[in-house]
């Protein structure tokens, strides 16, 4: 559908610190204009990954390309092109906001004035502020103007709510990420890692669920709830247990039976229906469900 | 026009924002000409994803359930469909099928089927002809 090069695309990305291995055969794809989510426990590499598209870090093996570049050749290239919230935010603390603003725009092609006096009403900012004096939360807000103002082609998010009221925080969501991809939504890129994901919810289009430096589960959003069922089912005698690898029962008390399956529910829901249940319903997994069950359920690496 | 989205249902959410317009315009909530809310205001409400918005829109335009014009934004059309009779009658028999399927599971016989698909025919009607007298003349 779109000739454009993936946003951001990484083959067999391994990175160790130490002997400790943070990220181990990473591959994963990015298409232009989609809000991706990137999902993992603390400590799953979702740091490192991001460290190594900015080369912040350089990959031990594989590859990592960011509009196509690579990042440690054509570093200013991929950096004009792209904007980045680490998880903890640090500016020089003498500056004002309005000062630390100018000093970020001055290295940017683009700087939308607009854009900066909406977001920083909308944040209740004061840009005479010294960003010393600005709360954790605060320091987040400035961080994230001064990464949608020069209008990015790629935005990367490390944990951007973290220290984020609830009020603030859904205003970031409902407001920034649609402020920002309104723009050019077909070239627009989002690359968010969380662990709020229930509040991600709606905006993720497709997903990367990353654990012990692996990947887990790739799926569009749409796709892994029409995918993951939670099902329960009740019957006249207690049932037998389920004959497929797909189903994981989390219960069976009795005539009660109550299962995850993901993959073929379709399958689960005929053999369960032989068995002429009593009761019988069943409910798509939330994204957060899902990342709650494949993470609980992966194997354990060695 | 109020919109809701349930991640639980398992229904894409684009598809879940097509229904409930369909629903709307079927049951004269939204009026023919009457202008869909757009594109970044209701993601922003709903809290999705502006492309899952568009998305929804492009398929309703696909099906001449709304229109674009340009500058001005999405209208409900006259209900006018693509389809020739017998295409339109294959699509509604299919989800027919599946809903006499389930009835079937539910044991609910063929007479109390045809009962409750006439009584939620006409309750669509009821709420049509409820809507009607606040459009006016036009």
């Amino acid at each position: 559908m779109n000739a454009e090069k993936p946003a951001i695309q990484i083959e067999g990305l391994e990175r160790r610190y130490g002997r400790a291995e943070a990220v181990r055969g990473l591959s994963l794809q990015v298409e232009a204009g989609r809000c991706y989510g990137f999902f993992g426990r603390n400590g799953a590499g979702k740091t490192t990954t991001i460290k190594c598209l900015l080369n912040l870090l350089r990959p031990h093996a594989g590859t990592v390309r960011v509009f196509g570049l690579d990042p440690a050749r054509d570093e200013v290239g991929v950096k004009q092109r792209l904007a980045y919230v680490p998880d903890s935010v640090a500016f020089y603390p003498w500056m004002t906001v309005r000062e630390t603003l100018d000093y970020l725009a001055s290295f940017r092609d683009r700087w939308k004035r607009a854009i900066e006096a909406e977001l920083l009403a909308r944040f209740r900012l004061d840009p005479s502020r010294k960003t010393s004096e600005l709360s954790k939360g605060q320091r987040t807000q400035l961080a994230l103007v001064a990464a949608i103002c020069p209008e990015p082609e790629l935005l990367v998010l490390d944990e951007p709510t973290s220290g984020l009221d609830p009020i603030v925080r859904r205003e970031f969501i409902e407001t920034v990420i649609g402020a920002y991809q309104a723009g050019d939504p077909g070239r627009r890129t989002v690359f968010v890692s969380t662990h709020l994901i229930g509040e991600f919810e709606g905006l993720i289009d497709e997903f990367t669920i990353l654990d012990q430096g692996r990947e887990v589960l790739t799926l569009g959003a749409d796709a892994a709830r029409e995918r993951y069922r939670r099902v329960c089912a009740r019957f006249a005698q207690p049932p037998p247990p389920p004959p497929f690898d797909h189903v994981r029962v989390t219960r069976r008390e009795g005539r009660d039976l109550e299962l995850v399956v993901t993959d073929s529910a379709a399958r689960v829901m005929e053999w369960l229906k032989t068995l002429s249940p009593e009761m019988l319903h069943a409910e798509a997994l939330t994204l957060e469900e899902i990342f709650v069950a494949t993470v609980k359920t992966g194997e354990a690496v060695p | 026009m109020f919109f809701s989205v349930n991640y639980k249902s398992g229904k894409p959410v684009y598809l879940q924002v097509v229904d409930q317009v369909k629903a709307a315009a079927a049951s004269g909530a939204l009026q023919r000409g009457e202008p869909l809310p757009s594109i970044r205001p209701l993601a922003e409400q709903l809290r999705i994803n502006r492309n899952t918005v568009a998305k929804a829109y492009a398929e309703l335009e696909s099906q001449g359930v709304i229109e674009t014009l340009p500058g001005k934004g999405c209208f409900l059309t006259e209900a006018r469909t693509p389809f020739r009779k017998e295409a339109r009658h294959k699509l509604l028999a299919e989800e027919i099928d599946a809903v006499v399927v389930q009835a079937h599971h539910l044991q609910v016989a063929k007479p109390e089927f045809l009962e409750l698909a006439r009584e939620r025919y006409e309750l669509l009607e009821q709420k049509r002809h409820d809507a009607a007298p606040a459009q006016g003349e036009s």
